[in-house]
């Protein structure tokens, strides 16, 4: 298709040739914003499955953690704080174990997105009509996925082992829902991080910079009041905290919202912020207008 | 700079081919105060293959993002397909296929996955898919390992499902920025290939490159870009004529200076040159500058070797994209690239853009 053709302007100025078109094409198909969550949701599930790392890690590390946990503090303070508690150390173990793999699952979504921004597949994807919300509620579907899969089985082999759900199996469902709602803000924060950093060795240091620390500064080991004093005003400011009341709330003592209320509103309060600043970032990097 | 203009073959009813492209005084300004791209007017008519040249850090990668809607331009206005750049960037995304710099695939899929991926985004009806995956997998030659994830594909085979998924929803144009970059000479040609395929089936190509040689193959019409202002337009040929056309280096045996005078009077005597081009001595024979310079080579080492000016050997090249440079601007384009690398296209995402137009 080399041309050697001669240039020929074809514009007002040569009037032996009209004024051409801009063409035209017909509007694409619109596909429904629920088709093009669901493309992307299959997408990033697709990535994990393919990823045996992720796969056996998400079954092995909950399981770990549940045993290793209720036998290293078992052992040493398991019983006060079963005594305190007025239940075993296990059943007080899980809904932290569950709050703690929703925060490492959460953790790694910003890598995710760093991984896409490094192998251009972030700009393909702008690059097509998708909505960009619809591109990013998929991805943020699938790891809530392994969110629930990784909190069912601690609360299956927490049971399994001899712990209680004192709300039944629909309260053990909702320590699932409250793990999800736990695990939106970290997610959130995950993927500012991931969109500042752009890298993902600093995404993963970040996060783990953050998550270990919160962790055992929280109510989720220990009873708060067992904290030295300066832990305990960062205790009950610490988001994890309330994760773990819910779901703990939920597991010891049952439907008690005067309990769950304020713990629920926290952690939608926290979504809704760190969820706003996620979006907002997000649009920013993928949306021209800035 | 007036806008680059169109010159491809009308429409069998004499009617020019409507534009697919038509950009207005664009300018792209980053956050860090980078002016990109200062003005940049260019239209290209449905069908064509039209090419963007220009060095590293001349503005070519941020024009083609504000073509595609990735970038906001600063200033001026675009028309893609028909679609405002600002105003309908949905249907403007979905009439047109892109191909970044970098290749872009999922590694942790296959080939099929990568391209069902695409067709889904794209909205390819669920009864057409599996059809149009095997015809783009047969398209750049992947069906052999359509089902082996792409992290196991070698550069060249991901250039080529970059270039599959950027064509599954049958595009009317394509945007392809640097897509060769890289890759090894049968790489190079078998993409080549496969571009000028789709620009035969009726797909308007824009093609960025810094190759002069590349777009000489491939494309129609160029523009040359540099510091973010538009300093050339035309055919290949026409930019070939800024530098002169091709050029021919013929290396003597008996290359002492009298010998290369006489070679020089033999060319230009011959009258082959059609009275343009210019001959000149090397240190090893002489060196043939003429638009016709591949054509009537052969015809010269005839004439040459009648004249008793024995030939050691020869070569016949495309001016370079620095001979284009030279001739256009005074400065080759290596050393514009090396002090526009850090300034003029900074590799800062669209969040570094400047805020306002």
């Amino acid at each position: 298709m080399s041309g050697d053709t001669p240039a020929r302007t074809a514009t007002a100025e040569d009037p032996q040739y009209p004024e051409p078109t801009v063409g035209t094409v017909e509007p694409p198909r619109s596909t429904s914003y629920l088709a093009e969550v669901w493309v992307n949701f299959k997408r990033w599930n697709l990535k994990a499955l393919r990823n045996p790392f992720i796969v056996v890690g998400s079954v092995v590390q909950p399981v770990v953690f549940l045993l290793l946990f209720s036998e290293v503090f078992g052992g040493v303070v398991g019983a006060a704080i079963g005594d305190a508690a007025g239940v075993d150390y296990l059943t007080y173990l899980v809904p932290a174990i569950v709050v703690q793999v929703a925060l490492i699952a959460a953790s790694s979504s910003g890598i995710g997105l760093v991984n896409d921004i490094e192998n251009g597949m972030f700009e393909k994807v702008l690059v097509t009509p998708m909505r960009r919300s619809a591109v990013f509620l998929g991805k943020t579907l699938s790891e809530m996925i392994r969110v629930v899969v990784q909190g069912a089985l601690i609360v299956v082999l927490g049971v399994l082992l001899g712990a209680t759900v004192e709300t039944g199996v629909l309260g053990a469902v909702a320590m699932l829902g409250v793990a999800v709602l736990f695990s939106l803000w970290f997610t959130a924060f995950s993927n500012v991080l991931a969109l500042v950093t752009r890298d993902q060795e600093s995404t993963i240091i970040g996060a783990n910079l953050l998550t270990f620390p919160l962790l055992f500064v929280s109510s989720a080991f220990l009873p708060i009041e067992a904290l030295p004093g300066w832990m305990q005003v960062v205790a009950r400011l610490n988001p994890i905290t309330y994760g773990v009341d819910a779901t703990r709330t939920l597991m010891l003592e049952g439907w008690d919202w005067a309990a769950l209320a304020p713990d629920l509103a926290v952690l939608v309060a926290l979504d809704v912020v760190l969820g706003t600043v996620a979006v907002v970032m997000l649009s920013r990097a993928s949306s021209a207008r800035v | 700079m007036h806008p680059v203009s169109s010159t491809t073959d009308d429409r069998p009813d004499g009617s020019p081919r409507p534009d697919a492209i038509r950009a207005q005084h664009v300018s792209v300004t980053y956050a860090s105060g980078t002016e990109a791209v200062k003005d940049v007017s260019l239209t290209v008519p449905e069908g064509e293959f039209f090419g963007f040249l220009g060095p590293n850090g001349a503005g070519k990668t941020t024009t083609i993002k504000a073509l595609v809607t990735l970038l906001d331009p600063t200033g001026g206005t675009v028309t893609v397909n028909g679609f405002d750049v600002r105003r309908d960037r949905r249907a403007l995304r979905a009439s047109v296929g892109y191909m970044a710099q970098e290749t872009s695939v999922d590694l942790e899929l296959t080939a099929r996955e990568n391209i069902r991926f695409a067709c889904e985004a794209y909205g390819v009806p669920r009864a057409e898919r599996a059809a149009r995956i095997d015809e783009l997998l047969d398209l750049v030659d992947l069906a052999a390992v359509a089902d082996d994830q792409a992290k196991t594909y070698s550069g060249g085979m991901k250039k080529r499902l970059d270039v599959a998924t950027a064509l599954v929803h049958r595009p009317p144009l394509v945007f392809l920025d640097e897509p060769t970059t890289g890759l090894d000479p049968k790489a190079r040609n078998r993409l080549w290939e496969y571009f000028r395929e789709i620009n035969d089936a009726g797909t308007t190509v824009f093609l960025t490159t810094q190759y002069l040689e590349e777009a000489d193959q491939l494309c129609d019409r160029l523009a040359v870009i540099d510091d973010g202002h538009i300093v050339a337009e035309g055919t290949p040929a026409e930019l070939k004529a800024r530098v002169g056309g091709d050029v021919l280096d013929v290396d003597l045996i008996d290359d002492d200076e009298s010998s290369r005078d006489r070679a020089v009077r033999v060319v230009r005597e011959s009258g082959l040159l059609d009275g343009e081009g210019s001959v000149s001595r090397t240190e090893t024979g002489v060196s043939v500058t003429s638009l016709h310079a591949r054509r009537v080579g052969t015809d010269l080492l005839v004439a040459l070797r009648d004249a008793g000016v024995a030939v050691e050997g020869f070569e016949v090249h495309s001016p370079t994209l620095d001979d284009v440079f030279l001739a256009i601007t005074g400065t080759p384009a290596s050393e514009r690239a090396t002090s526009a690398d850090g300034e003029s296209e900074p590799s800062e995402g669209p969040t570094d853009q400047k805020v306002g137009r």
